[in-house]
């Protein structure tokens, strides 16, 4: 039942929404999870058996398994970006004159708290998806500089599917250390512990990005009262005819 | 961005990866076999320089037996990664430490890696090693003083050029043209020292931390403008054995694998011998099935403490330090850092006075944020970042509450 004068939008496909909650779901573990792999912020019973509580070896597993479903997310929308069938990202983030205009005009409509206008919200505008890039970026080098701490552990060169791995892993993220340094080194040297740092102020920035989010899919709701927020979840939303 | 800093990612970018190779294959060590014979053979013709003393006389004048000294060598083996057939080429590389030349010069230091090979309680093999090779010139050890020493250190230059081996000590102050530090009767700059003893230099080895990377001399805010060998000297074969001190193990494998091989050993991209540095410590650790049981040691003295658990909350930095001290330990395999009951500081790893050696977990350290300046937490620095956007967005949901349209509102209107 569509209310008379609106018409029923897709968004995201099923395959979109599924990604979208299988992240969410993987960012809540990997920050509840990487927090006790900095820090151990809670404590095991003294009492019990070495072998019975295995909790950090636990929250590493669970750090690593949702990295690698990040991976594999990544790969997939990254694929999207370019060849979905559904729409195309990539062509609302390119540079022209067209999405120039349109970035704007969502970010004007943001800060004059939706009293202009001008754009056509029943499709992917630019500004969210250049948000949504920014995330993928942030993203990327989050997976880069974990993988570079974690192929340390592998420094044999062995691993439980082949020495290919941890050969591949340093080729893909061994630049990550100069970067790192050259982003938040305070000295003359490149280390791992710039990447660390860099790792641990990454989860920050995504936090912000994920709050802003949040925020900005339930504020259009509200405001533009064309049913946004349930994109994510039935993958349509509504626009006036 | 520095032509240092270009040159330092250059390298990391055309490194070899931290992969450490520990078995190439029969026919890769029988020809390294033959090679070292060779050498072998070949130092053997030569005659002791000035430090005669005989190898073997002097660790039986220690009190240790020929037995020892075989065990060390088949354990000497295995660090420097080569199969036990090698072990009587190791002992017998040994008892020719004497055919090579050492000069050994202090700068910016404490003569702590100094004292870590003279000071031990009772010599063992690594440090009568370290005794029997021939030292031409160490200003700690040394009678000489002022200009005499001078003259020896130019005599020995003279003497054995090409040919020796240079152990550098300490950080180098580059500040103030060098001023920062100076040596010797002409008040030459610890730099200039250093340029003109490494020229005629056949390999230079950077023996701990300060030489290697700067260490406690570049510490933040480094008045001095400290740095290590490998950002003066170029264009030589550079070693660098960092730690705080160098344990002196590592000091005899690269002696050893020069005098074996006539080369550098493998190193990695901080030109760190692989041998020594290509593992972290945290994945030999005797604690870390405490680590991965979340066993830690809360405070010092407390239950966990009495109880060995894992060291990671009260500051180890195990996890990513390079070295070898949790497999062979200081003091021929008395002890180490992590064995008596304190954290891991990262004595090895670059920066680590800054980055490393904090007795608390990463989260809690107070390292410089990227601003620079300002000495805060990277999370003060994130939750920060966090407010300002709470505080953003709440601004735009009050306003939003209070004047913004709704497209059913605009209708009415």
């Amino acid at each position: 039942m569509v209310k008379q004068g609106y018409r029923k939008v897709k968004r995201m496909t099923t395959a979109m929404r599924i990604i979208h909650w299988v992240n969410a779901l993987s960012m809540i573990v990997a920050i509840a999870t990487g927090l006790y792999i900095a820090a151990p912020y809670y404590q095991s019973f003294i009492a019990d058996a070495a072998v019975d509580k295995y909790v950090m070896a636990w929250n590493r597993w669970g750090h690593f398994i949702v990295a690698i479903i990040f991976d594999v997310t990544s790969i997939v929308i990254a694929y999207l970006y370019f060849f979905s069938r559904f729409e195309k990202p990539y062509k609302k983030v390119l540079p022209t004159g067209k999405n120039i205009k349109e970035f704007f005009e969502v970010f004007i409509n943001l800060v004059t708290l939706n009293r202009r206008k001008n754009f056509d919200s029943s499709h992917a505008d630019s500004f969210n998806t250049v948000y949504f890039t920014i995330f993928h970026l942030l993203l990327a080098w989050m997976l880069l500089t974990g993988l570079q701490l974690y192929v340390h552990g592998l420094a044999s060169g062995e691993s439980s599917i082949g020495t290919w791995w941890p050969a591949m892993l340093h080729l893909f993220t061994d630049w990550t250390i100069p970067v790192s340094h050259a982003l938040v080194g305070s000295s003359s040297m490149a280390n791992l512990m710039d990447v660390r740092i860099s790792h641990h102020i990454t989860m920050w920035l995504i936090i912000t990005w994920i709050v802003f989010h949040i925020y900005y899919q339930v504020w259009r709701t509200i405001y533009w009262e064309e049913g946004d927020i349930a994109i994510a979840f039935g993958g349509s939303k509504y626009a006036k005819e | 961005m520095g032509i240092d800093r270009i040159e330092s990612v250059k390298k990391l970018f055309t490194a070899q990866s931290a992969k450490v190779d520990t078995n190439r294959g029969d026919a890769y060590y029988a020809e390294l076999y033959d090679r070292c014979q060779a050498r072998l053979d070949e130092l053997k013709k030569l005659k002791p320089l000035n430090n005669r003393r005989d190898f073997l006389a002097t660790i039986e004048d220690e009190g240790l037996e020929r037995r020892d000294f075989l065990k060390w060598a088949s354990a000497t083996t295995a660090m420097l990664m080569l199969p036990a057939s090698f072990t009587p080429l190791v002992a017998e590389a040994a008892t020719l430490m004497n055919r090579v030349p050492v000069v050994w010069i202090e700068l910016s230091d404490c003569a702590g890696n100094s004292e870590a090979l003279l000071r031990s309680d009772g010599p063992k093999i690594d440090e009568i090693i370290l005794d029997i090779i021939s030292l031409e010139f160490h200003e700690t050890l040394q009678a000489a003083s002022g200009h005499q020493a001078e003259k020896q250190m130019e005599e020995a230059i003279e003497h054995f050029k090409d040919k020796y081996l240079l152990f550098v000590e300490g950080a180098i102050p580059l500040g103030m043209d060098g001023q920062y530090g100076t040596i010797g009767a002409k008040g030459e700059t610890f730099v200039d020292h250093l340029k003109r003893v490494s020229k005629h230099a056949a390999a230079i080895v950077a023996v701990g931390t300060c030489a290697t990377y700067g260490g406690i001399p570049a510490a933040a805010p480094n008045p001095t403008d400290a740095v290590g060998v490998m950002d003066v000297i170029k264009g030589k074969p550079l070693i660098n054995i960092p730690a705080c001190p160098a344990n002196p193990s590592n000091m005899v494998g690269v002696i050893l694998h020069y005098v074996l091989t006539g080369q550098v050993p493998e190193l990695d991209s901080l030109l760190r011998p692989k041998f020594a540095f290509g593992y972290r410590i945290h994945d030999n650790c005797e604690r870390r099935a405490h680590f991965d049981a979340g066993e830690f040691v809360e405070e010092w003295g407390d239950e966990g403490a009495k109880n060995n658990f894992c060291l990671y909350k009260v500051g180890c930095k195990g996890p990513m330090t390079f070295n070898n001290c949790s497999i062979i330990r200081y003091n021929e395999g008395v002890n180490w850092p992590v064995g008596v009951g304190r954290g891991c500081i990262g004595c090895s790893e670059p920066d680590f006075w800054d980055k490393y050696a904090y007795e608390r977990p990463m989260a809690n350290a107070h390292i410089k944020a990227p601003t620079g300046g300002v000495e805060k937490t990277v999370d003060e620095f994130g939750l920060g970042l966090l407010t300002a956007a709470g505080i953003g967005i709440g601004i735009h949901a009050a306003a939003s509450a209070v004047a913004g349209k709704k497209e059913s509102e605009k209708e009415e209107a």
